[in-house]
């Protein structure tokens, strides 16, 4: 669990505290070797193909979700949490496939109207937060239903396929014979690392989220990080869209509850398996993968699906519940 | 001329705007304003309202909980199930289906408060874990009915005590509970001492801990008893039905809290504001929409309600 920075000693870290530190990524690939021995299909190229491939939109959400975590602070009720991500990239997917299948519009000029649609909701999110001062999480919990209902509209709540080749090509297509989703996504991965960890601009945004105050007085603005922050998250949900349609092969409702709750799942857990307990973008992205991996695992072995959601979530909570316990081990 | 537009925004913003949607709905159909209907708007309310009031604890201590919909599930499911299979009476059942929702208090407060979970997170794994176990149970989630259950039972959600519906009576009982506790108790005062400065209420020797698990448990038995009501109403139990309250619970408490002087979560916000999301879903219907149609609208509504009484808020200060 995310602890004020102020709580975390940083040196003279002791066996026992690493090992503690550690736990929540053991207790993981411990579950995963554990499937893997009782699933004999699970360890192979096409399952971790397939676990990828899965987790490929949640991944792009997540990168979102972490800007803003990074820019807005840890703190989940008060600090910087953007639940309607995954709304944007419903309703960026549904307004794709409603007009390049429905209206016989062309895809470049459909994915523009997304885009737009997706900094609408940004913007809008941004300013709320940072001009209004509302919660994040009240302010993107109430803009998730609104856009979904929108979406309901656009779509008039039916499945829509989409047989584009770009679309197809995200699902079906390799590069150097690795699926072109996880590529792309692994590139996508990569420039947000660069953007938040090795330009000023990141690190500022880094240093806003850690301590509001002391990046004030210093002579950063707060709110112009945190607003960016919303809208590179929308811009998120919009390149998670064109996954989402892929993974589906179209646009169908009720994809974005699913996608919200791994998004935070993953992020958070991501946080648990950090030595430091925050939020950070690879993290995140294990997060995403090993969830995927989980579900998936269950699948192969055979457990009924109605459990699934019970151990994931005990599972979880233990990682969550050792986390926690570790930053009181060190401090 | 415009200190004074602002004075009167910043000080009856949100009053006019319900009374603009009284009126544009009224103007649209005459009904809405009949006695029958505004009954109606209480009604519907009732459900939403008992588990916002829970929700305004949670958001009192400085907490959130996204379980209630699984603790209002659970108090349908276990009293659905006592009287069905093991014969219990009404009164029973009632009570059974309460401490059902107990259990998922006791569990967030368990990871809360034993386990150092935050409670975002620790409700977001009683919601996994609760809508789990709720499909392992019934199969996938198939409901539960049970058409001949005893007649007190249904009339917590059809009957009525001299004329007032009984869930009406049940919600304005428990608003007049919660209202004593939180805004004229000594209990209250601590609740919203460990919101505001745990830290500074810890050193003051207030037992936090005691207070988290009497609050998480509080909200959950709470919903319970929505959960009652809302299975006496249709006579069965429908798995992860709680679910679509958890949200206009969250709003309704900050758009309260946002009415309240000092931003603090209160019962009298809490009411005004599930009472106002009342009007609109009964206006919208009314309208005779398509369901998109009213999907979209009340989102929308509900986005620019909250920025409203926030930017009244701040034009307050």
């Amino acid at each position: 669990m995310p602890m004020p920075a102020s709580a975390r000693p940083e040196s003279g870290a002791s066996g026992l505290s690493r090992i503690i530190d550690a736990a929540p990524l053991v207790i993981f690939l411990g579950m995963l070797i554990y499937i893997g021995f009782n699933a004999p299909n699970f360890m192979s190229f096409g399952t971790m193909q397939l676990v990828l491939n899965q987790s490929v939109p949640v991944v792009v959400v997540c990168l979102g979700l972490s800007i803003v975590v990074m820019a807005g602070g840890d703190d989940v009720v008060s600090g910087g949490i953007d639940l309607s991500i995954p709304a944007t990239a419903v309703i960026c997917a549904g307004i794709i496939a409603q007009l390049v299948t429905n209206t016989d519009t062309p895809l470049l000029l459909a994915i523009a109207l997304a885009l737009g649609a997706a900094m609408f909701i940004g913007i809008v999110a941004g300013l709320m937060v940072t001009r209004l001062g509302m919660t994040p999480l009240l302010t993107t919990l109430a803009l998730f239903v609104a856009v979904v209902g929108v979406t309901k509209v656009v779509t008039s709540s039916r499945r829509i396929n989409v047989d584009d080749p770009f679309i197809i090509f995200l699902r079906d297509g390799e590069i150097l014979g690795i699926s072109a989703g996880v590529v792309i996504t692994l590139a996508l991965v990569l420039v947000f690392y660069h953007f938040i960890h090795r330009t000023k601009w990141g690190l500022n945004l880094q240093a806003v989220g850690g301590s509001c105050e002391a990046a004030e007085i210093s002579g950063l603005k707060p709110g112009h990080f945190l607003f960016w922050a919303f809208v590179i998250a929308a811009f998120t949900g919009f390149l998670a869209s064109f996954f989402l349609l892929a993974r589906g092969s179209g646009s169908s409702p009720g994809t974005e509850n699913n996608l919200m709750l791994e998004m935070v799942l993953a992020t958070f857990l991501g946080a648990a398996f950090s030595p430091r307990r925050v939020v950070t973008l690879w993290g995140a992205v294990l997060g995403a993968v090993l969830v995927a991996a989980l579900s998936i695992g269950f699948k192969t072995m055979g457990v009924n699906v109605f459990w699934t959601g019970l151990i994931k979530g005990s599972l979880i909570l233990v990682v969550l519940a050792l986390a926690a316990l570790s930053s009181r081990v060190k401090s | 001329m415009n200190q004074t537009l602002k004075s009167i925004i910043a000080r009856f913003g949100f009053l006019i705007i319900i009374v603009a949607f009284v009126i544009f709905f009224s103007a649209v159909n005459p009904v809405f304003l009949g006695g029958d209907n505004l009954m109606n708007i209480v009604e519907g309310s009732a459900i939403l309202l008992i588990v916002a009031l829970g929700m305004t604890l949670i958001v009192a201590t400085g907490g959130i909980d996204l379980s209630v919909g699984i603790a209002l599930d659970f108090g349908a499911a276990f009293a659905i199930v006592a009287m069905k299979e093991y014969g219990f009476g009404w009164y029973g059942a009632a009570l059974i289906g309460i401490s059902g929702g107990a259990i998922v208090g006791l569990l967030n407060a368990a990871l809360i408060v034993g386990l150092k979970v935050s409670p975002f997170l620790a409700t977001l794994g009683t919601f996994f874990i609760g809508s789990s176990v709720q499909r392992i149970f019934t199969n996938g989630g198939g409901p539960i009915s049970h058409r001949r259950m005893p007649q007190e039972f249904r009339d917590l959600a059809v009957g009525d005590v001299f004329g007032i519906p009984t869930e009406v009576v049940i919600a304005a009982v428990l608003v007049l509970a919660y209202f004593i506790v939180m805004e004229r108790s000594i209990i209250g005062r601590r609740v919203h001492a460990l919101g505001m400065q745990r830290s500074a209420a810890r050193v003051a020797g207030l037992k936090v801990n005691k207070y988290l698990i009497l609050c998480f448990v509080a909200a959950s038995m709470t919903a319970a008893v929505g959960g009652l009501i809302a299975s006496a109403n249709i006579r069965m139990f429908t798995p992860l039905s709680g679910f679509s309250y958890l949200l206009d619970a969250i709003a309704a408490v900050f758009i309260g809290a946002a009415l309240h002087p000092r931003g603090r979560p209160n019962i009298p916000g809490t009411v005004i504001a599930v009472l106002f999301l009342g009007v609109i879903a009964n206006g919208l219907n009314l309208m005779g929409l398509n369901f998109n149609t009213k999907d979209a609208l009340s989102g929308i509504i509900l986005v620019s309600a909250l920025a409203l009484v926030v930017a009244q808020q701040k034009l307050r200060h």
